[in-house]
């Protein structure tokens, strides 16, 4: 009963959320869910960003923590998916909102949960400001065109409504058109097919440096997403001079290097390997530098992919691959660990209705154009993502016909804050599953016989209980993952065995059986297992 | 009378202190600070040596601390320039550092000795006195100080620890450092560990004893060879498996960095190591250096990038004719050396220092490995590997013994009856004493012809032309008069580095151009902020041509700033 009042306070705590969440916010909810279950979660600012924002890191479990198979899960990789923050705290508090229940309490008895729900909180911001645009950066000066000029053509809300769309202006060299099933598409003509093109499209701004590039060089940033170690895009905006510049990127991968009981990473961010799971192809690692998943890594990702498709009920995901240094590969082929990667949410895909009265109102999209789906979509919902093309006097186009609107920032990849709850309530279950099929290190069929002359050999099986293995098939020489250790711990003479051994790896459901020969009698300690599987000891008196 | 009486002093006073020296060709006989060039320093000892630098030239050189290092030591830099001549950061410069790997310490003597050298030749040489007007050297000796005084004060072999002094688990095990190498004999040397055996291959040399030898196949050896001094600590059946560090300084850097499973040695992600962090900062916060050299050991090699085959493509063949050409008048300068191409005639690098440099900042780059055994007798071997059969003799005649561990038994709690003995850390690797002066002059000697061929702007014409209606056109001509252009073509081809900005200031300017060919008259024309005008490169030995139609002629003034050019004005 004493819990009660706690889970109330949660439960209301994000009910009432109905908006998505500033960096004060999102502290206020993170401080709240610590305080309301002190014996669980421990909340740690891992750093300040240089926009002073902190890095929040939210440890849950009941158990020693450092040594329980642990996943890491991780929001706002990507500034301007603001749903990725909501979907990580929002599984925190679904999770412990449930911390009484037996099987939850269980879990967290077992499994640690490292939540660091926002990774770009300078960029996430820019969603809160006066003027909302898209920004991946962090407050990192940085020279995105790389002319020696800092910032010099940043956008321009030139209609003052508080937000940054685009400018479409006619001219007969333009390279863009608008799309017959909806003008209010904008697409590029296509030369091949004799289309002409009839309009200019830009960003909303002035071009104020004068290089005819519009708002190539604003404020901000490094992006997170795009500035970690594997295939790093050098030398384009946001990221930065080297991978792990940043005081956020250091103060992550500082931290989680050194959390060895990690089994998994879930992103919460652009790329997408749970509706579609990575696939094994061995040209990708002929060199010596990997490039694809390895073979066995690939079934631990379709495992997770199935998972994810029972628990998460949206469907007809786009294809969205990892990019350029981002942190689904970095988490998997230099972390070492199952690295799973969602951006939570996409818009179903429209279907032209069939009886023919609604349908008339739609022109055939007959190739398919996102955008005219999207809007589509959105329409039928009321969902309002669009800004109707309205006429503009732009100074960099005297006496031509400019207009603004089209699409809002955000809208593509963050929902209306009502279909959060539920995607969150999904996500939880998805999380949770995961969680149970973790790598378990067990000690079974223990015996002991005795020799003659006072000799006792010791017979042990160690036995992974779970759904994946010990260490990854991309991390077999890894130095961050720790490797399964059995130990014999006694006072007693060894006479035969090793008293550690070390096993390359311990797949799922894998067992192995090891011996020893002990001279006397007394107490032996059998300590078996690694921080990922946690570790199983058994005593046994000679 | 005063002033005469002021001279006399001071001939003197020199008298005095040189009454007993005459001069050898090209060496201060009389240095204000008297360095002797045959022991090697302690971070406390490059400390002393800096700092008395520092006091006895301050305007020549200001010391100054990078940052600490893991342990806490100081990073010093020496700002090497004529101060009177101009701003530094407006001046083209080199930048030398040494001892990355803890163990390859003569980096630090010889980085040392270019301070010392050009420093007490300012007033002795014209060139060195002309060098450092143009010219600035950042100098680093040390950029592994916590692990340089591990090697010293504590056991090791040549080879250890060669990282820095954060703890790694390298067996994976879950313990850190658990098992180190251990000094059995206590003589501060980690030597070799063999044992008498009927399995055994090898036998003690009949020439020298010291020396352990392979037998023939159809002969019976005598003794096998155990390892490195140590014992196995942690009981897992395995003897030194995760001893101090390990981690490579020179596989941590921001350029094609890999991780640890494809590039041994890589610690967490690029610039993880708080010494190389210090590092970046100070180049990233000083766009003027042109030029970078690193000293390693050994083996006699001048090196350059791509430390991988892959990254072969970044080193383009405009950038890879200067390299030849400064790589190649090293072989020269340094007899015994050789100048190669890491991954082509070494091994493969991922992440090394030297393609930071380059790759990230458009730098030329070297790493000298210093020393080699042609130095024991002048022979040219194709295989250096320590050269253990010359090393030998070496000692023997030339050190007495003094480098090598004599085998003497001792009690091995897990092996038995055990003899130790071999090379000591300071030979194979490090120059021996009488040896270090003259690699460190000749290795100095490089980086003064590579910190000479870096860009010089001269401004080699103003001239005016009227175009009527009180218009004047006025053209002027930049030339770079060495080899290195202001931007290296990896620098281009990524704009790593602001263009060079050449300014006029008097008349009003009503537009500018560069001038792209002369002779028929081929310009282009900058509509942005024309009194500027942006050029992307001044190549070496050769030159650039702008132009501005003005109004209102008469005096001007011409600015060429360049980062890694410098800056030069001129009035007319």
């Amino acid at each position: 009963m004493k819990f009660l009042p706690i889970l109330l306070l949660v439960v209301t705590q994000w009910a009432t959320a109905q908006s998505y969440s500033d960096h004060a916010r999102l502290s206020q909810r993170l401080k709240t869910l610590e305080s309301s279950n002190s014996q669980s979660a421990k909340l740690t600012s891992l750093a300040k960003t240089a926009g002073g924002k902190d890095i929040w890191l939210l440890e849950i479990g009941s158990g020693d923590r450092s040594n329980r198979p642990a996943i890491a899960v991780l929001g706002g990789v990507e500034g301007s998916h603001l749903l990725g923050v909501e979907l990580a705290v929002g599984f925190a508090e679904k999770l412990l909102a449930s911390a009484n229940t037996d099987s939850v309490k269980t879990l967290l008895a077992n499994t640690t949960f490292y939540v660091l729900p926002n990774l770009s909180p300078d960029a996430t911001e820019q969603y809160f400001a006066k003027v909302k645009y898209e920004r991946s950066g962090n407050t990192t000066a940085t020279d995105d065109d790389r002319d020696g000029r800092l910032n010099e053509d940043p956008f321009e809300d030139l209609n003052s409504d508080g937000q940054i769309t685009w400018i479409r202006v006619e001219d007969q060299t333009g390279k863009w058109k608008v799309h017959p099933a909806d003008p209010r598409i904008m697409v590029m003509a296509n030369a091949e097919k004799g289309e002409q093109g009839k309009y200019n499209l830009v960003s909303e701004g002035n071009d104020n440096d004068k290089d005819n590039k519009f708002n190539e060089d604003g404020e901000g940033g490094v992006h997170f997403n795009k500035s970690l170690t594997f295939d790093p895009p050098y030398f384009t905006p946001g990221a930065g001079e080297h991978p792990v510049s940043e005081i956020e990127n250091r103060a992550v991968l500082d931290y989680l290097y050194e959390r060895f009981n990690v089994f998994a990473v879930v992103t919460f961010g652009p790329a997408n390997n749970l509706s579609e799971p990575w696939k094994f192809d061995k040209s990708k690692n002929s060199g010596r530098i990997p490039g694809g998943v390895f073979e066995n890594d690939a079934k631990q990702n379709k495992l997770a992919s199935d998972i994810y498709k029972k628990a998460v009920t949206l469907k007809d995901a786009p294809t969205a691959g990892p990019q350029k240094g981002d942190v689904s590969q970095w988490a998997y082929f230099h972390y070492g660990r199952q690295s799973f990667s969602t951006p939570g949410w996409w818009a179903p895909k429209f279907e032209i209705p069939k009886d023919s009265a609604s349908a008339k109102k739609y022109k055939a999209n007959d190739d398919k154009n996102t955008d005219v789906d999207f809007i589509r979509w959105a329409d039928k919902e009321n969902v309002d993502v669009f800004m109707n093309w309205t006429k503009i006097s732009h100074p960099d186009f005297p006496n031509m016909n400019a207009e603004i609107g089209g699409f809002k920032p955000f809208v593509k990849t963050n929902p209306p804050y009502s279909f959060v709850d539920k995607l969150a309530t999904e996500h939880t279950k998805f999380l949770v599953t995961i969680a149970s099929k973790r790598p378990q290190a067990d000690l079974v069929n223990l015996k002991t016989e005795s020799l003659d002359g006072g000799v006792t050999r010791i017979t042990v099986t160690i036995q992974n209980k779970g759904l994946f293995p010990a260490v990854t098939e991309v991390a077999k020489n890894n130095n961050w993952i720790k490797l399964v250790k059995i130990a014999l711990v006694t006072d007693q003479q060894i006479v035969g065995g090793k008293k550690i051994t070390l096993l390359p790896n311990l797949e799922a459901g894998e067992s192995k059986t090891i011996s020893w020969l002990v001279k006397g009698k007394g107490k032996v300690t059998i300590e078996a297992g690694a921080p990922q599987t946690g570790f199983k000891t058994l005593n046994v008196s000679l | 009378m005063k002033r005469i009486a002021f001279i006399l002093f001071i001939l003197i006073t020199t008298n005095a202190l040189g009454q007993d020296v005459f001069r050898a060709a090209g060496s201060p006989e009389n240095p204000k600070v008297p360095v002797s060039w045959n022991h090697y320093n302690t971070h406390a000892g490059i400390t002393d040596i800096c700092r008395k630098l520092a006091a006895a030239y301050p305007d020549l050189v200001q010391l100054s601390s990078m940052g600490k290092s893991f342990q806490g030591r100081d990073m010093w830099v020496m700002t090497i320039t004529d101060f009177k001549k101009g701003k530094p950061e407006e001046k083209p410069a080199l930048y030398i550092d040494g001892n990355i790997h803890s163990n390859e310490i003569q980096g630090t003597e010889f980085a040392l000795y270019t301070a010392w050298y050009l420093l007490e030749s300012y007033n002795s040489i014209a060139f060195i006195k002309e060098l450092l007007g143009d010219k600035v050297f950042y100098i680093v000796p040390t950029i592994n100080p916590d692990a340089r005084d591990n090697f010293m004060k504590e056991p090791n072999t040549p080879h250890s620890p060669r990282s820095g002094m954060i703890q790694v688990d390298n067996d994976r095990d879950g313990q850190l450092n658990e098992d180190y190498m251990d000094d059995l004999d206590k003589d501060g040397h980690i030597t070799n560990m063999i044992r008498k055996s009927s399995k055994g291959r090898y036998k003690k040399d009949p020439a020298d004893p010291r020396r352990l030898i392979p037998v023939k196949a159809d002969e019976a050896g005598e003794y096998e060879i155990l390892g490195s001094e140590g014992i196995d600590n942690d009981g897992d059946g395995r003897v030194n498996e995760d001893g101090t560090g390990y981690y490579d300084p020179n596989r941590d850097w921001g350029w094609k960095w890999q991780p640890n499973y494809i590039q041994n040695g890589a610690y967490k992600y690029p610039f993880s190591l708080p010494e190389n962090r210090n590092i970046r900062d100070f180049v990233m916060a000083h766009p003027n250096i042109a030029g970078a050299q690193s000293f390693h050991n050994s083996g006699g090699m001048i090196l350059r990038g791509p430390g991988a085959e892959e990254d072969a493509a970044t080193y383009n063949a405009e950038d890879s004719r200067i390299y030849d050409a400064i790589g190649k008048k090293g072989e020269t300068l340094i007899p015994g050396y050789k100048y190669m191409v890491v991954y082509r005639d070494l091994y493969t690098v991922w992440g090394g220092e030297l393609d930071w440099f380059y790759g990230s900042r458009g730098v030329y780059t070297f790493s000298n490995e210093l020393f080699n055994s042609y130095q024991y007798f002048h022979k040219t071997r194709d295989d250096d590997d320590f050269a253990s059969g010359e090393s030998y003799d070496f000692d023997k005649d030339l050190l007495f013994g003094d480098a090598v561990v004599n085998w003497h038994e001792f009690d091995h709690p897990q092996f038995g009856k055990i003899e130790i003995g071999g090379v000591k850390k300071n030979f194979t690797r490090a120059n021996p004493g009488f040896l270090l002066e003259s690699d460190a002059h000749r290795n100095m000697a490089f980086c003064v012809y590579h910190a000479w061929s870096t860009p010089k702007l001269e401004i080699t014409e103003m001239s005016e032309k009227s175009l009527g209606g009180g218009l004047t056109e006025i053209t002027v001509t930049v030339n770079n008069t060495r080899m290195m252009p202001t931007h290296a073509s990896q620098d281009l081809k990524y704009k790593i580095e602001r263009p060079d900005y050449i300014t006029i200031t008097g008349p009003k300017v009503i537009a500018g151009m560069i001038v792209e060919n002369r002779d028929l008259n081929l310009t282009n024309e900058q509509k942005n902020n024309p009194a500027t005008i942006e050029v992307d490169n001044i190549p070496g030995m050769s030159a650039v041509t702008v132009r501005w139609i003005v109004t209102g002629a008469g005096k001007y003034g011409i600015k060429v700033d360049s980062r890694k050019g410098g800056v030069v004005v001129k009035q007319k």
